[in-house]
């Protein structure tokens, strides 16, 4: 999901950062009005613990291993605006300290994981959940439904950034200058492989974590939502 | 069946391997290189900027060089040429490769045939057009890794993360990256020592249903320490100052081989521009 310097044209990079200033400094504010001062540290905690979940190894039928992205988890323990930033700041901690995505792609990289599958995801689980009590079981089945087609759709757009890179970056002569694959062949790639494995991964690993804090400390799913509530308020 | 599920041992070498990271950044930073004498902040802008015409440019020969170039300055700035090479090329270049050998054929990248050759009755057509564009793929990802891992060798992490600032990133942003920065390695020793303590009375033989259950306990007994840590640390941020705004000291200095390496950049990418987009 992470994409590499290279596989984006400048336009595309260009576009997705323009995109998500807007979207940062909205984030920013709103975390600002939002979260009291003591819960600062918990910002930089989301996001080291966004990071930790990427690097955990989930087993996957077969002998194989795969991880979760973890964008829906944090985003149901913190509220999808401070999510953002938590997921934001991964990213970036990512590709500068480890070359896990792309300098010039982290506007793009972040519009996928840190925007499109937080709020998808967020919200998904907000309408399955309905006004269940926090340890009902709808909010386990929520955050796994949530947890699948967030990471799909955010697959989706990611596949849909390399399959328009054909379009807009060809030489006269038919040959590619960044991903070299269209539409037709980067979303059913992209698409299929996190609807047959990595959805349900990241559907695993956010539905048993919510089942697991609903018994340890039920109130720590209850921030997330309070953090929300006070935003709309 | 019980079988054997390598993800304790995965997500121990993972863990591992993240923190020789920072010890190898270290260790590289604190040699007397030329990048390590350059200013954290010019040595992040010049490197962007060289990511950046990596980025727009159109022939290999120019990745080519701009690859040659980082090389040179790996050399320059003591980093052992074979330890780049294997920790650049690995992974990223070869996950680059291996989306790129597809794009050589016809059927992908129609165009002017090179060469064609017969599998089980299947006609295979390589083109000209194929060729060209997985090269220019493949060299621009090798070449903006090596940059990137470049910059994040010869500079200590924690001053790269303070580099941001240069950027005009508010100072929220900063202070939360260079804290979260601090909380991974809390996080990895605390994944570290549960892993080695599940491996020990568990072993390797797990179900993988019950290793999933053991991940995502995992990951709430994570997030349940990190939440009782958040208060701790407030505290501890509150008795060394913080009054709600961060502040971040800026302690970098510049002197004259800094200027004289942003001009050199500068000017080699107005006249790559030049020739790329204008000379056309």
């Amino acid at each position: 999901m992470h994409i590499p310097d290279g596989y984006l044209g400048p336009a595309t990079c260009g576009v997705f950062y323009a995109i998500m200033l807007p979207i940062w400094g909205l984030a920013s504010n709103t975390v600002k009005k939002t979260l009291k001062a003591r819960q600062v540290p918990l910002l930089a905690i989301g996001a080291a613990f966004s990071f930790v979940i990427m690097m955990l190894n989930v087993p996957i039928p077969g002998g194989t291993t795969g991880h979760a992205v973890g964008a829906v988890l944090v985003a149901i323990l913190l509220g999808p605006w401070a999510a953002c930033i938590a997921v934001t700041v991964a990213l970036v901690v990512q590709a500068l300290l480890f070359g896990d995505g792309g300098i010039t792609a982290i506007g793009a990289n972040c519009f996928n994981m840190a925007f499109i599958e937080v709020f998808a995801g967020y919200y998904l689980y907000r309408v399955i959940s309905g006004s269940s009590p926090i340890t009902s079981n709808r909010r386990v089945i929520a955050a796994g439904i949530a947890g699948y087609v967030a990471l799909n759709i955010a697959a989706f757009t990611t596949a849909v950034m390399f399959g328009i890179q054909p379009l807009l970056h060809t030489t006269p002569q038919g040959q590619a200058l960044y991903c070299p694959y269209g539409l037709n062949v980067a979303i059913p790639a992209m698409v299929g492989g996190h609807m047959l494995i990595f959805g349900w991964v990241e559907a695993v690993v956010t539905a048993l974590v919510v089942k697991y804090l609903q018994k340890q400390d039920p109130s720590l799913l209850a921030a997330g939502e309070e953090v929300q509530h006070e935003d709309h308020g | 069946m019980a079988r054997v599920n390598n993800f304790i041992e995965r997500s121990l070498v993972g863990a591992l391997s993240f923190l020789k990271e920072g010890i190898f950044a270290d260790e590289f930073a604190a040699r007397h290189g030329f990048l390590q004498s350059l200013a954290p902040q010019i040595k992040a802008i010049t490197t962007l900027v060289f990511i950046i015409l990596v980025l727009f440019a159109k022939s290999i020969f120019f990745i080519a060089c701009l690859y040659l170039q980082c090389l040179l300055l790996a050399l320059l700035s003591k980093v052992r040429l074979g330890f780049f090479l294997k920790r650049t090329w690995i992974f990223m270049p070869l996950f680059a490769l291996f989306i790129a050998v597809p794009a050589i054929f016809s059927v992908f990248t129609p165009g002017e045939p090179l060469l064609h050759f017969e599998v089980i009755g299947f006609t295979f057509i390589i083109t000209r057009q194929g060729i060209l564009g997985a090269g220019l793929f493949i060299s621009r990802v090798i070449t903006s890794v090596s940059y990137a891992t470049l910059l994040s060798l010869t500079t200590k992490h924690f001053v790269l993360l303070r580099v941001l600032r240069v950027f005009k990133i508010p100072q929220v942003f900063v202070m939360v990256i260079g804290m979260c920065y601090r909380y991974i390695y809390l996080f990895m020793e605390v994944i570290e020592n549960t892993y080695i303590a599940i491996k020990s009375r568990v072993g390797v033989r797990v179900r993988y249903a019950q290793g999933q259950h053991i991940v995502a306990w995992n990951i709430a007994q994570l997030w349940q320490r990190s939440y009782q840590l958040n208060e701790d640390v407030y505290k501890a941020m509150l008795s060394r100052g913080y009054s709600g705004e961060p502040v971040i000291l800026n302690d970098f200095k510049t002197n004259k081989r800094d200027w004289f390496w942003l001009c050199y950049t500068l000017t080699l990418a107005i006249v790559a521009f030049y020739f790329t987009y204008w000379m056309r």
